[in-house]
């Protein structure tokens, strides 16, 4: 990991809505002033609630959407500045997963052509190479040559999910759009995508931007995590310092919010208060500040810019970060499962290797 | 197990059998008992016939489905030899239900003021002033703020969360002893899952109302469940109290949810993936509907699907090996 492959300098979106005949038209501002950067090979976590702005951030990076005002370099050329002949070059290097394996995929079209389309349109293979490509990476994910000839509707959410990744690889992208893209998954399947996800990141140096609400599986998946609320950046940094070391009241609170229940462990309750304001709302000092335990008066004066933590390895917006205890996260979730769990879980681990080399 | 309550019996499902025209059975052979004031939860993955069981009980499926049971009984009451009349009455009134997406539940063009009257005219001889004092009570009820105000609006003024809290309203304003709620958080950010599961249990406990609640996420199962029955490919395969399942789960499929859970101290290593998928209904093996996937499994699995055993008192569970400790220390031995 190096240079950004990726980066994103005060991205900002506006919606209008309304007006109707005599009313003012009321404007949302659903992206505001977001920066980060993606490293090659790196994985970025954002994480937020519903309406926080993620996937409209995934969608304007991937120019499916226009923003109003920042910059999206791509190795740095500049999205936004470049023509339509120029821009699908780039979008060759950058891929979207959706969250829906079932709408994703065009029912009428075999898989082996839905991943070979690609190829073709950008000229990657000629011939027989296009199909050589295509069981490559049917394989790469874990499906085989015998389903190059099926439908959609003949493989599993788990199996469609795969096929909609073999489909982002099939071009050879830098950065992959990951919107909510385990988040229908059953349990179960979710882990072979998440661990599928991951394999392909250390063979292949491609590089994520992981939008989820899901802060177990961000926590698994993420190299560096952004967290959003009501349009903003409120915390960013390296996933171990910001899940480590949560400075941001608010992703103190999305922490406490996802319990990964501890087998064995007592009962676990969640106790959060308030809603996310609405985006119409103009809020002069921070967005977080009427849900806050901890806000003050300040707090709704001005809005606190991100600053630095633990050198540099994460910043957050707060002016009552450096008052926080440091929060003791679950770490020791092992020690909190149960004897007889624990024991069991062993067993099934021992079971499964031995069932794997036979 | 002891106390009252738990004596009593609200709901009592025997050999429960769903199928469609002349296919195969989608959920095959299912057992499982409430009482009242309980919440128990039926977790399992898509397809595994949770939601089927629940609208099975509620007699919400479509024409084509056929039901079969040796016992499905509510409140004393045959639910299979019931008229349609008679289903009507009790739905709504003494069996309520909450689904996953409250937009498509509610009526776009109503005031939730006069949805919540509707559901209490429908079966209570109220006066329409009487039945919008009732409405506004269980708004007030479900915690919406400024309840007077919000009688007046329509569904896509609220938020998901508030959504939902309308809906539970609508369900409870009758005081049904049982609430049947397939999935109601999903939706849901997991801030605003937290303020619902809580105001789910506050509610039952005020009003000693039972609920079915159906999920496949174990947190909200670890959250709120008294009782949790545990279901693969159309069969209940282990069923105990919410502490039993989670302290001491037997079934290598329990215990494999729980492994692929990602969990804090597990960073960078690989999630314990289930290997392989669910068998389809078409095809499922004479055996354990689990055994092609169960690292555990031997020939007997193959062949012959275990029986209920009860491992503890009301802890049961369907697995020829379990306790797996003593059968992989018997095969060692061996």
């Amino acid at each position: 990991m190096s240079a950004p492959v990726l980066s994103v300098r005060h991205l900002t979106k506006s919606y209008s809505s309304g007006g109707g005949l005599f009313g003012r038209p009321r404007t949302a501002r659903v992206v505001d002033d977001v920066s980060f950067d993606i490293l090659r090979g790196g994985a970025f976590g954002l994480v937020g609630e519903s309406g926080s702005g993620k996937t409209t951030i995934g969608r304007l990076i991937l120019r499916l959407v226009e923003a109003d005002a920042g910059e999206i370099r791509l190795d740095g050329e500049d999205l936004r500045a470049t023509s339509e002949a120029e821009l699908r070059r780039l979008r060759r290097r950058m891929q979207i997963i959706f969250q829906d394996p079932f709408s994703s995929l065009d029912p009428r079209v075999r898989v082996g052509e839905a991943i070979a389309a690609p190829i073709r349109l950008h000229g990657l293979r000629k011939g027989s190479g296009v199909t050589d490509r295509v069981v490559e990476l049917l394989e790469l994910v874990g499906l085989g040559a015998h389903q190059i000839r099926r439908f959609p509707h003949e493989f599993s959410g788990g199996q469609r999910q795969r096929i909609a990744i073999a489909r982002a690889l099939a071009v050879e992208p830098d950065l992959i759009v990951c919107d909510e893209a385990v988040s229908a998954l059953d349990l179960s399947i979710q882990a072979q995508v998440v661990n599928l996800l991951a394999e392909l990141r250390a063979r292949l140096g491609v590089s994520y931007l992981f939008i989820s609400h899901d802060m177990a599986v961000v926590r698994h998946v993420a190299t560096h995590v952004g967290v959003l609320y009501a349009g903003g950046l409120v915390e960013i940094g390296d996933a171990s310092a910001v899940f480590g070391d949560p400075r941001h009241p608010y992703t103190r609170m999305l922490l406490a919010a996802s319990p990964s229940p501890v087998p064995g462990a007592e009962r676990q309750r969640r106790a959060i208060e308030g809603e996310p304001p609405s985006p119409f709302e103009t809020i002069a000092g921070c967005r977080f500040a009427s849900r806050c335990p901890l806000s003050i008066d300040a707090c709704r004066v001005r809005r606190p810019p991100l600053s630095s933590w633990q050198n540099g390895a994460h910043e957050a917006a707060c002016i009552r970060a450096d008052g926080l205890e440091r929060l003791r996260l679950l770490a020791d979730e092992e020690e909190r499962m149960s004897a007889t769990y624990r024991l069991r879980l062993g067993l099934l681990r021992q079971a499964r290797a031995e069932r794997r080399n036979g | 197990m002891t106390g009252p309550a738990e004596n009593q019996e609200l709901l009592r499902i025997e050999g429960l059998r769903v199928s469609f025209g002349t296919g195969p059975a989608i959920v095959d052979g299912v057992d499982l008992d409430l009482a009242p004031g309980r919440i128990l939860c039926l977790v399992g993955e898509s397809g595994s016939g949770k939601s089927l069981t629940a609208l099975s009980l509620m007699k919400l499926l479509p024409p084509h489905a056929r039901i079969a049971a040796e016992a499905l009984r509510f409140e004393g009451r045959d639910l299979q030899v019931l008229s349609e009349r008679e289903m009507t009455a009790l739905r709504g009134d003494r069996l309520a239900m909450v689904f996953q997406e409250p937009m498509t539940s509610l009526n776009p063009v109503m005031t939730i003021g006069e949805q919540i009257v509707e559901a209490v005219r429908q079966h209570r001889p109220a006066s329409r002033s009487e039945a919008r004092a009732m409405a506004l009570q269980m708004l007030k009820r479900v915690q919406i703020p400024a309840a007077q105000e919000r009688m007046d609006v329509y569904p896509h003024q609220l938020s998901g969360g508030m959504r939902q809290r309308v809906m539970i309203a609508i369900a409870l304003v009758c005081r049904p002893s049982l609430l049947i709620a397939d999935e109601p958080t999903t939706a849901l950010d997991v801030t605003i899952e937290g303020q619902i599961l809580a105001l789910i249990d506050e509610l039952r406990t005020e009003l000693g109302t039972a609920v079915l609640f159906i999920t496949h996420n174990l947190a909200v199962v670890a959250e709120i469940a008294d009782e949790i029955a545990v279901m693969y490919a159309g069969r209940v395969v282990e069923r105990g109290s919410r502490a039993a399942i989670f302290s001491d789960p037997q079934h290598p499929y329990t215990l494999s949810l729980f492994a692929a859970m990602p969990r804090a101290d597990d960073v960078g290593r690989a999630l314990a993936a289930i290997d392989g998928q669910v068998p389809s209904a078409g095809a499922m093996p004479p055996g354990c509907r689990f055994a092609l996937r169960c690292p555990f499994a031997v020939g007997q699995c193959e062949s012959a699907y275990p029986p209920m055993r009860e491992m503890s008192a009301g802890h049961r569970v369907a697995c020829w090996r379990a306790p797996l400790e003593e059968a992989v220390a018997t095969a060692g031995s061996a």
